[in-house]
């Protein structure tokens, strides 16, 4: 709704204590605890179950106005010790929020008071403090804090773990994936790299996405194992999968370990995808497995399939930065005309990758890049672009029904269908997958239109009518 | 009142939230209406959820919230309210707060955000919430409303609703506050010598669209909803109205009662979810007012609706027979209501339990419920884990957060919460609320829960066949094994080929 310069509507980011959370939820048996008042975990709780369909526990200090005045250190080591005792985690990580950054609590003296003082229950626990205050960047950052923290505290204070060279593959995530997507990275990396040859870092294919067993685990199992983690500075090479923004676990451990290490975008598309893969068959020093050769070569027939269907279509992405990257790749060499393309949070890197990826497949292409909008600039600017299409999460659900055009729902949040947990976009098979998908949404419209179309009374009547009489 | 033993593995300091209904045994009364324990896992949420759930179905006004951007974001549109006009009130406003904001103070950029809006959505009021962060720099919220009443003409009213400060009642009261400040400030049309207002019914799903129409067919004008499909100008009239329906007591109460004493309106406590109660709630209307023809079309339409959904009724009342339902609800007025439903479809309740319940709420509870009900103040997921099972409920009834919860555990799930898409108020309402329960316990899809797959066991020659098979196959492995232990590894390392 025109220019504004000073409120947020409908805003596309969340804070950052969430992107911190699905970090967190993506290592093995471990919980994390907001400081903060009881709302914060109880509205990312509902967030991220419903997006997820799954329980979602996360424990807080529940500060109240007596820990907002004098400190919260008090209610801290309270909801530890209760976490402790009723989950029992080996890994607690504690995510701050805004009411605990700004009043200042040293987490690092509490988390110390607190081991001393519970020394029986808390000593074998690995607890790690991460600052993700709400006023600054998005939870796209509280991600990337939370897993370069998570490295740091493993990598560093490592009991279990050894200093042997591992010959393993580090690859580390710098924006959150669907469970599904997880999967699909952990098959083609034990595929290419060897089942026991990678570190995959954060793993929630397991843990946002549970299996009914007939019982209720108090944490899931699954996510990375906490001796891989430590073993990671051990590791041979490291891929960092995400372009868009610094990823700070990467960095940190090419710094302190001297681990070779490369930044590739996330596996969407054909090119993203045969960029891993190739990358991957030169670290294991194996020409291109014959099964990706083919999976890729069926990609290609789908892609041949649905060519004309799906050429020239206008369509607008949208969503954390290298999702949408990725989805602009898989739209650009499919022949789309990606109009809009629009990154939730401010990165780096976003919009030089976005205009380079135009550039290499359609550099006529006009193509309106814009970050760290909120949904109403967006609005805006779909409104202006007139896109036949929306690709993104089911926040648009909002401007596709105003303009009356169809939305692939993919990214997170998905608040209004189900299945968003299994939502397959990486490797080939999530391209073919994605492909087929957007394909069929526009044939359905497509289908729409026609029967729309004729189906207005001066469009078509026989020539003569009683010509048609005689005949019958 | 219910005996507090220890019904299930929790913390100590925990126990005394959690009780067993049993007879003949001395008085304890139930822990409750205290601030959540750190690390114990609460479902409830804060000061400011409470406001925002309570004030924001209000359609055509601007929601502003004051903070960091996390908070609207979590509850944008997040309660399924519907408008009969605007729908503005489904638009997230936040003045994004960032560390600078914090630093210097956000009043500037407040005004400002509230400017902006003004000038752009032309809303009839503002409501601007505060957040934890608010509280702790200190904005002068009140000044920063004030000031911008007075320059843009309108209504503009600071919601007090610190998440700290308290828990989600308090949210509530804060946002009754804010509504005082609407009220009386404008004249409504009155076209019927029966006025009322209808509050604490939030139109989840379009909930007052089947009750309000009972209430107009009686000949009573309702002025108001609160805050369900209410405006701004519907509120500012609600003082006109000679009495007060009040259904979500744990949020209306407070205003209720300040109504009562400020314009003289009394108030009846009711609600429109289940037969008996729907009856109860037009019955109280009708006695109240005193008019024979109005008594007289309230038993009409209680005979005819009830007569007219009663067949249905009747044949899912077949299919729930005997099943034992759990309740877990933000407020007692809906538990209490639930108990009442729940048998009328011939199920039993075996936990009830409540996030800001009182304790007048867990007496009335106590007193309704049968002996062998847990009751339980602000439970958290593993204490209703282990009550579902303990108390072998068939279904849970309860919001997003538990669903999950229920489903992993194979119990049944029915969402009375406010992000549902299915009205349960009214006659027609209920018979949703029955189907709802029918689906979800009757489906096929608990057959396979929990289960394993086993080998397929086949006729005798088969098996024979097969494990005949097997032999080699094992032989064969194991020759296998034992030429590539004579042969050196040699693979390539991920150095050799890094390097």
């Amino acid at each position: 709704m025109t220019d504004r310069s000073y409120a947020t509507v409908n805003p596309c980011i969340m804070c950052q204590p969430i992107g911190s959370v699905m970090a967190f939820k993506g290592i093995e048996n471990s919980m994390v605890l907001l400081h903060g008042s009881q709302g914060c975990s109880t509205y990312m709780r509902l967030h991220l179950a419903h997006h997820f369909r799954e329980p979602v526990d996360i424990g807080s200090s529940s500060l109240s106005e007596k820990g907002a005045v004098y400190g919260g250190s008090e209610n801290l080591k309270k909801g530890l010790k209760n976490l402790i005792l009723r989950y029992d985690p080996k890994v607690i990580g504690i995510s701050t929020t805004c009411l605990a950054e700004t009043i200042g609590d040293d987490i690092g003296r509490i988390i110390a008071e607190f081991k001393e003082e519970e020394e029986e229950i808390a000593s074998e626990r690995i607890i790690i403090p991460v600052s993700t205050p709400s006023y600054e960047d998005s939870h796209n950052s509280g991600y990337i804090k939370a897993v370069e923290a998570i490295v740091k505290e493993f990598t560093a204070t490592d009991e279990s773990g050894s200093d042997i060279f591992n010959n393993k593959l580090n690859v580390v995530l710098s924006e959150n994936v669907s469970p599904e997507d997880t999967r699909e990275l952990r098959r083609i990396l034990s595929d290419i790299i060897g089942t026991n040859s990678f570190i995959l870092l954060p793993d929630i294919s397991e843990t946002f996405d549970a299996p009914i067993t007939g019982e209720l685990q108090k944490i899931f199992p699954g996510g990375t194992s906490h001796s891989d983690i430590s073993d990671m500075k051990n590791s041979a090479a490291m891929i960092g999968l995400g372009i868009t923004n610094v990823n700070r676990a990467v960095s940190y451990l090419e710094q302190t370990f001297d681990i070779p290490s490369q930044n590739l975008p996330l596996p969407i598309g054909l090119e993203y995808t045969d960029r891993l893969v190739a990358a991957l068959s030169m670290i294991a020093g194996t020409d291109i497995l014959e099964a990706y050769q083919k999976e890729r070569g069926r990609l290609i027939d789908a892609m041949v399939d649905a060519h004309k269907y799906i050429y020239g279509t206008k369509v607008a992405i949208y969503g954390d930065p290298d999702n949408v990257l990725g989805i602009l790749s898989l739209a650009l060499e499919n022949g789309m005309h990606p109009i809009l393309v629009v990154a939730s949070s401010k990165s780096p890197g976003f919009a030089e990758y976005a205009m380079e990826r135009v550039g290499q497949v359609k550099p006529d292409c006009n193509v309106t890049i814009l970050e760290d909008v909120d949904f109403d600039a967006f609005n805006d600017a779909v409104k202006k672009a007139k896109p036949e299409m929306l690709i993104g999460n089911s926040n648009g659900k909002y401007i596709a029904k105003e303009m009356g055009i169809p939305l692939v729902r993919v990214g997170f949040p998905i608040h209004d269908r189900v299945g968003a947990q299994r939502i397959l976009s990486l490797g080939y098979l999530g391209a073919m997958n994605m492909l087929d998908r957007v394909t069929n949404t526009i044939l359905e419209a497509q289908e729409e239109k026609l029967v729309a179309k004729w189906s207005e009374p001066d469009r078509y009547a026989p020539l003569d009518r009683e010509f048609h009489i005689t005949e019958a | 009142m219910p005996e507090i033993i220890s019904v299930v593995n929790t913390l100590d300091e925990r126990q005394p939230y959690i009780a067993l209904k049993q007879a003949k045994r001395n008085d304890t009364a139930l822990a409750c209406d205290s601030t959540s324990l750190a690390g114990a896992m609460s479902q409830r949420a804060c000061v400011y959820s409470g406001a925002r759930v309570a004030l924001n179905p209000v359609t055509d006004a601007v929601h502003l919230v004051h903070g960091p951007i996390g908070c609207a974001s979590y509850t944008w549109d997040i309660r399924g309210s519907l408008s009969s006009a605007k729908e503005t009130f489904r638009t997230s406003f936040s003045s994004n707060m960032k560390e600078l904001d914090v630093v210097f103070g956000g009043e500037k950029k407040l005004s400002k955000c509230i400017e902006e809006l003004v000038g752009l959505y032309d809303p009839p009021v503002v409501f601007v919430y505060s957040t934890c962060i608010v509280g702790i720099i200190g904005d002068d919220l009140q000044a920063v409303c004030k000031e911008a009443s007075r320059i843009h003409n309108i209504p503009v009213i600071a919601v007090h609703s610190e998440g700290f400060k308290g828990t989600k009642s308090d949210g509530y009261k804060a946002a009754c506050n804010a509504l005082m400040q609407l009220i009386g400030t404008r004249e409504p049309e009155i076209t019927s010598p029966y006025t009322m207002n209808i509050l604490g019914d939030y139109n989840v799903a379009g909930d007052v669209w089947l009750v309000k129409p009972l209430f107009e067919k009686m000949g009573i004008q309702v002025i108001t909803s609160m805050t369900g499909d209410a405006t701004c100008e519907t509120i500012s009239q609600a003082h006109r109205a000679r009495l007060n329906l009040v259904q979500c007591s744990g949020s209306m109460t407070y205003l209720a009662k300040w109504m009562h004493q400020e314009y003289g309106i009394p108030f009846r406590k009711v609600s429109y979810f289940g037969i008996e109660d729907i009856a109860i709630a037009l019955r109280t209307a009708a006695d109240f007012f005193g008019s024979q023809e109005m008594k007289q079309i309230a038993e009409e339409i209680i005979e005819s609706e009830t007569r007219r959904i009663m067949p249905e009724i009747q044949s899912i009342r077949n299919r729930l027979q005997g099943k034992t339902a759990a309740i877990y609800m933000g407020g007692a007025a809906k538990a209490l209501t639930l108990i009442k439903g729940f048998r009328e479809l011939g199920m039993e309740v075996v936990i009830i339990g409540t996030q800001t319940g009182k304790k007048d709420d867990y007496e009335q509870i106590s007193y309704q419920v049968k002996d062998g009900t847990v009751i339980v103040d602000d439970a958290n997921p593993l204490e209703l884990a282990d009550l579902l099972r303990r108390q072998k409920a068939d279904l849970m009834v309860a919001g997003v957060k538990e669903r999950f919860l229920a489903y992993k555990l194979g119990v049944a799930f029915c969402d009375f919460n406010h992000d549902r898409v299915i009205e349960f108020e009214g006659y027609d309402g209920f018979l949703n609320f029955a189907r709802e329960l029918d689906a979800s316990m009757n489906s096929p899809v608990w057959k396979a829960y929990g289960s394993r797959l086993q080998p397929a066991v086949g006729s005798a020659n088969s098996t024979e066949n097969f494990s005949r098979r097997a032999n080699q196959r094992a032989e064969h492995e194991e020759a296998v094994k034992e030429r590539e232990n004579m042969q050196d590894h040699n693979t390539t390392t991920l150095q050799e080929s890094v390097a």
